[in-house]
């Protein structure tokens, strides 16, 4: 009869730890499929600058490349030379004023 | 002052044209009329540098870019009498502020259908800024051109 006891008690814990293990699996399957929590999105840091208050300058032209600004003066400093020359070869017409080089740095 | 528009009338005509007209002081940078602008008048310059430019694109950007630019005396924006009566370029003071005498065409053209001779006189006046225009520009084209070529055949 005790045995029979003994036995029934430990088939009753057997029963329970399985149905707990199943339990405890079944739940651990959606933490795998969701997607890891959203972080919040954290700007850049630039990095930090001692000795020095000021930001720094951004970079707007590419390396090789003049300011717009500059280019636009190169520009009407170049019609100025090119009107100038054209001027010259009205007032005195002749092949080699009207082909006479300039010193535009814009096509030199 | 003397207007390259007003060369050999006389003093009471100049005077009567000057009459037609509306002083105008235009600050520095300030737009007198922009390209495609109806032209109803025409300007004398008085005072300061007109700086006429056309928009082109300069690395992706639309940018005025300097063509010419109008001293005292000279004449501005005379397509305000040449057909289809429409600005073709943007005319602004340039680094100081300039003075314009706006002359209206409906106004001109009553004059010189009242005064016929000095009518003339303007239009032949009017043929030799434009015939200038003409040739300077003429003269660039050929000289940019001449250019494209010698860099298509280096």
């Amino acid at each position: 009869m005790d045995m029979l006891l003994i036995g029934l008690c430990v088939g009753v814990s057997a029963v329970a730890f399985v149905a707990l293990a199943f339990g405890a699996a079944m739940r651990s399957e959606p933490w795998n499929t969701t997607a890891p929590p959203q972080l919040p999105l954290v700007k850049a840091v630039a990095p930090a600058r001692f000795f020095s208050d000021r930001a720094p300058v951004p970079t707007v032209v590419p390396s090789g490349q003049v300011p717009i600004e500059v280019l636009l003066l190169q520009i009407e400093n170049h019609v100025r030379l090119e009107q100038a020359a054209a001027e010259s070869f009205l007032a005195f017409p002749s092949q080699a004023l009207l082909h006479s080089k300039t010193t535009s740095p814009l096509v030199n | 002052m003397t207007h390259e528009l007003l060369n050999g009338l006389s003093s009471a005509e100049i005077e009567q044209i000057l009459k037609l007209g509306t002083r105008l002081i235009i600050p520095s940078g300030v737009s007198l009329f922009r390209l495609g602008d109806p032209a109803d008048r025409l300007f004398l310059t008085e005072r300061g540098r007109i700086k006429l430019t056309l928009p082109m694109q300069v690395r992706g950007r639309e940018e005025d870019v300097f063509v010419e630019e109008r001293s005292p005396g000279q004449t501005v924006g005379w397509s305000a009498l040449i057909p289809p009566y429409r600005f073709t370029l943007t005319a602004a003071a340039a680094l100081f502020e300039a003075e314009v005498i706006a002359l209206p065409r409906e106004a001109l053209l009553h004059y010189f259908a009242a005064n016929p001779a000095a009518g003339c006189k303007i239009t032949l006046n009017l043929a030799v800024v434009i015939g200038h225009r003409l040739q300077l520009f003429q003269t660039m084209w050929l000289r940019e051109m001449q250019r494209t070529v010698e860099v298509r055949s280096a």
